[in-house]
């Protein structure tokens, strides 16, 4: 009940007019940094933050916090709308949520999106005002071991989703370790695959290869089947948002499983694309009608959304309690905390409850406030697809390589993102899947590293995976995952076998 | 009367000539603060602080802005640097990386790419063990590390990187030997210790301090010649100046720190070397900076020119020794 | 023209160029196990052999079922009309990056949409030329003055003074 009663002082600081209009402020700026491919969260952050010297910590991480929320919306409509990721974590959006898009079910599809997105938002909020201090030293168990099985397990759950060939399915996750692995080697110190040229020592950026495979290749696929956006004309009524809004307590099961899926990412080191990734296989595997997940089923808006959002809220705990950064864009809000002169750490809560509490409180107002804002965007930006594709075809274009061009204002990105764009069309029309390639590449050094600090710990014995109770479990559970669709697929066939024979 | 007025003029003109000088080298266009690390890393902090600094007493006229450049360890920075030759608005922000790099790895630059401006800061390292460690100082920790041989972990962020040349001077020191296992950062080496899956680290104070102050980590010694400054209490009623030297603890190495440098690219004029120089010095000493320093407990030291090129070298040899014995150096 | 058999065998190759490439990155380091577990080289060396391997089964598959005269092998995978599709909007496209590293992406951005709206989409010239420095200005004010992140600029815009 502590925890209740400190949460209505942290009301009491947060609900002024002042910080009302620096949520608006945020969200606005970060729908804008997300909707741009490659300008992600955390530039934004890192870009408003000199704006925050000058403000008193509150104030400035409610900003920094809700252009993180507003930036979050913002990347999942241009997934929808026009296959663009504009953040990482909403890659797995645009399995589900452009094809809708393309059906003329563009409002439906957004308004899914955001309002999971929001519901997990609130999910993960609640944990950190209930269980913080728990959940805190439950992190603390965690060390290489354990974040590789989370990283195995997010890669078991995704593995047998397949579809595809197997072979293409390889080569796909394999060009994704490859890349991920090019430049240095934080656990020997090496510089690898870089053959010399220094363009690849800071490695090959996720982004560019998102805004290559999805928006470019996208868009070539497009040009040659010679479509529009069709029946997308339909017309945007308030109406549209409010039957979706009707439609989402069927999805409760869904929201509360990818909830689940999104706060337990946050907290252990999978971090929020991870998490949308997961979530989304777990939905497709459960589902009594997996055929229908890529060719738009709400369900699979509705699962990453949901575990994006769940996971990026939820990663804020770690930070401000352990100081470690559970996403990229968290990474920034810490290097803010040194220099508004708070140290995050187990003694935050009690040193600073004035700021812990406030940034508590602004992130349930903070997202309340940011799901009307983008609710009444959606007819804004539904309303793009009726601009004939002569002129939004090429604008996307632009974008894209505008955005490729700011992740780290490298000319060698433009011609990077061209060669990925050609690889997505290439391997789209080829059913190469490019889902475990970008997977691979988001959390493919992670593992790695985990993976050889562990065999450090232990001087090279595999033991160390089944050391303590928890990470045995978290192996079982990966393991599990990892050959269920196997044994499933072991059992039709000796059943089909049986029928045939009994005929 | 006419000679005064005309002498007066003269020298009001060598007045306003010699000023004319001093501000010889102005930026005419914005800004660039180059960032060896990720965001949200120490030397993104000592670049950002500074740029705080600069913007809130509008010590240069043109707007900044920061990029960071972390790849390949900071060395992805310093090549942008490279790339920028005799351009003086391409500011490199790093620490001694930038000279020690070069040295365990194959890269494209060389430290004669680069002109140096200044240090301001030096970065400290304590010694820390898990809060509720049985071991009082140093010496009794290094005696109990040394009876059980690769029996003590001890973690730091990256590899054959500052944290890595420590551990390896500490056993050359005391014969010890341990296992380093390197994580991602200093903040993830401090989450582990207070964790228990490490022994120890050698983390910045910074880096440190969150866990310091909850008692999930204690700290033996400190790698400083003298002791740091006393500041307030942290835990339990001690500061970072009760924290003995590892010298007098026990541990015979009287020094370790790490700078933290500020960087043009080769061929600039000397007057832009000299204009950011004259900026460095005032954000040195401003109370904004002291509190920074202060808070984080580095040891606050302005170098510039010849002192500055007399640390750099001196403190090369040094690693360059440590990264001999331990087989590094790439041909 | 290309048939879908083609398609898949050269991007086979490929991948498996590619993969043969990555194992050599590797072999610069060590490959194998050592007491503090794989060497740096391990990982990429053996996701380089099973992207190998993987593409040579693609190509084995291909080839066997071309054998056996599987008919979807022998589809178009671009027809003329496809392809002309393709071309008119990725020739642009690669007209664009061309521009972009030469004399900077403002220049391009203008240039790209004056092409593909008047040219290729047949709008008037008002309109056209309305959009293509709208959208120039907008990526300006937006990027350059708002979240001061500088585009590729080429040897025009200093002329401009901007």
């Amino acid at each position: 009940m502590d925890n209740v009663a400190s949460l209505m002082h942290g009301f009491s600081v947060a609900l002024t007019t002042h910080h009302i209009l620096l949520m608006m402020a945020g969200v606005l700026l970060g729908i804008l940094v997300g909707v741009l491919p490659g300008l992600g969260a955390p530039n934004g952050v890192s870009l408003m933050l000199p704006l925050t010297f000058s403000m008193d910590p509150v104030s400035a991480i409610i900003l920094l916090t809700s252009l993180y929320w507003g930036a979050l919306f913002g990347g999942s409509t241009t997934s929808i709308l026009f296959n663009i990721p504009g953040e990482p974590s909403s890659v797995a959006t645009t399995f589900d949520g452009h094809p809708m898009a393309k059906q003329g079910r563009a409002t439906e599809a957004l308004s899914f999106a955001f309002l999971s997105a929001g519901f997990g938002a609130m999910a993960g909020v609640v944990l950190i005002t209930l269980l913080s201090g728990w959940v805190a030293s439950f992190a603390l168990r965690f060390s290489s071991p354990e974040y590789f099985a989370v990283y195995f397990m997010t890669f078991a759950s995704f593995i047998g989703l397949g579809g595809a060939s197997p072979f293409k399915t390889i080569v796909s996750m394999g060009i994704g370790f490859a890349l991920t692995s090019v430049g240095m080697d934080s656990v020997s110190g090496n510089i690898r695959l870089t053959y010399d040229f220094d363009i690849l020592l800071g490695g090959i950026s996720f982004l560019i290869a998102v805004i290559g495979l999805f928006g470019i290749g996208e868009l070539l696929q497009t040009m040659e089947e010679g479509l529009k956006f069709d029946g997308v004309a339909a017309k945007v009524r308030v109406r549209d948002v409010l039957s979706t809004a009707a439609k989402m307590p069927r999805y409760w099961f869904a929201l509360l499983r990818s909830s689940l899926i999104g706060i337990w990412m946050g907290i252990t080191p999978g971090g929020p694309t991870a998490a949308s990734f997961m979530s989304y296989a777990m939905a497709k595997r459960s589902s009594r009608s997996p055929e229908r997940f890529g060719k738009g089923e709400p369900e699979g808006v509705i699962a990453p959304e949901t575990a994006d959002h769940a996971a990026g809220s939820a990663a804020m705990l770690p930070m401000l309690a352990l100081g470690i950064p559970g996403s990229a864009t968290a990474a920034v809000m810490m290097g803010g905390l040194m220099i508004w002169g708070l140290n995050p750490g187990p003694t935050l809560f009690t040193d600073r409850p004035d700021f812990v509490w406030g940034l508590i409180a602004s992130m349930y107002l903070g997202n309340v406030v940011a799901v009307i804002v983008v609710l009444a965007t959606v007819p804004l930006f539904a309303s793009i697809l009726r601009i004939p594709f002569a002129i939004i075809g090429p604008i996307i274009v632009l974008v894209c390589f505008t955005g490729a061009f700011t992740v780290g204002s490298k000319v060698f990105d433009i011609w990077l993102a061209l060669l990925f764009g050609l690889v997505g069309y290439v391997f789209k029309k080829l059913d190469y899947p490019i889902a475990p390639l970008v997977l691979a590449m988001v959390i493919g050094d992670k593992a790695e590293d985990a993976f050889r600090q562990s065999m450090i710990f232990s001087q090279g014995s595999l033991s160390i995976f089944w050391s303590n109770p928890l990470v045995s479990t978290l192996m079982a559970i990966g393991l599990v995952l990892l050959f269920a669709p196997l044994i499933g697929m072991a059992i039709r066939r000796l059943r089909g076998r049986e029928v045939t024979r009994a005929a | 009367m006419m000679r005064t007025t005309r002498l007066a003029g003269f020298a009001a003109c060598f007045i306003l000539a010699g000023a004319g000088a001093a501000q010889a080298w102005q930026p005419t266009k914005p800004v660039e603060f180059v960032v060896t690390s990720g965001a949200g890393g120490g030397t993104d902090n000592f670049a950002r602080m500074i740029q705080s600094i600069i913007t809130k007493n509008k010590l240069i006229d043109q707007p900044i802005v920061v990029v960071n450049k972390g790849g390949g360890s900071g060395a992805e920075g310093y090549l942008h640097g490279k790339a920028g030759k005799s351009d003086p608005h391409r500011v490199i922000f790093g620490t001694n990386n930038a000279y020690l790099l070069p040295l365990v790895a194959k890269l494209g630059y060389r430290l004669s790419d680069l002109t140096p401006v200044s240090a301001l800061a030096l970065d400290e390292f304590i010694l820390w063990v898990k809060g509720d460690a049985p071991y009082a100082d140093a010496k009794s920790y290094l005696d109990a590390v040394k009876a059980k041989p690769m029996g003590f972990k001890m973690g730091g962020s990256q590899s054959k990187d500052t944290d890595q040349t420590l551990t390896s001077m500490i056993q050359d020191a005391t014969g010890a030997k341990m296992i380093y296992v390197p994580f991602q950062g200093g903040s993830a080496a401090a989450v582990q210790l207070a964790g228990g899956h490490i022994d120890s680290n050698v983390n910045n104070p910074n880096e440190n301090i969150g866990q310091w102050k909850a008692g999930a980590v204690k700290p033996l010694c400190v790698f400083s010649p003298v002791r740091l400054a006393k500041g307030e209490p942290v835990f339990d009623g001690k500061g970072w100046g009760d924290i003995p030297t590892c010298k007098e603890s026990g541990l015979p190495i009287e020094t370790f720190q790490m700078p933290r440098t500020v960087w043009l690219p080769a061929d600039v004029p000397a007057d832009a070397v000299a204009f950011y120089e004259g900026v460095l010095e005032k954000v040195s000493q401003s109370p904004e900076w002291q509190e920074f320093v202060a808070r984080t407990a580095q040891t606050g030291r302005f170098l510039k020119g010849k002192e500055l090129a007399d640390f750099v070298a001196k403190d090369e040899a040094a690693n360059r020794k440590v990264f001999e014995n331990e087989g590094w150096i790439v041909k | 023209m290309i048939t879908r058999f083609w398609a898949e065998t050269a991007t086979a190759l490929a991948t498996l160029l590619f993969g043969v490439v990555i194992i050599y990155g590797a072999l610069e380091f060590g490959v194998g196990w050592d007491s503090s577990g794989p060497q740096p080289g391990a990982f990429p060396f053996y996701i380089g052999c099973l992207i190998a391997l993987a593409s040579l089964a693609t190509l084995v598959s291909t080839v066997s079922r071309r054998v056996a005269g599987h008919a979807a092998l022998e589809a178009a995978f671009l027809d003329p009309p496809r392809a002309r599709r393709v071309a008119a909007f990725l020739l642009p496209l690669i007209g664009f990056v061309l521009i972009s590293v030469t004399l900077g992406m403002y220049v391009a951005t203008i240039l790209y949409l004056v092409f593909a709206m008047r040219f290729q989409g047949g709008y008037g010239w008002i309109r056209t030329l309305a959009t293509a420095f709208g959208t120039a200005a907008a990526f300006y004010l937006a990027l350059e003055r708002f979240f001061q992140i500088g585009l590729l600029k080429g040897p025009l815009e200093p002329l401009l003074g901007l």
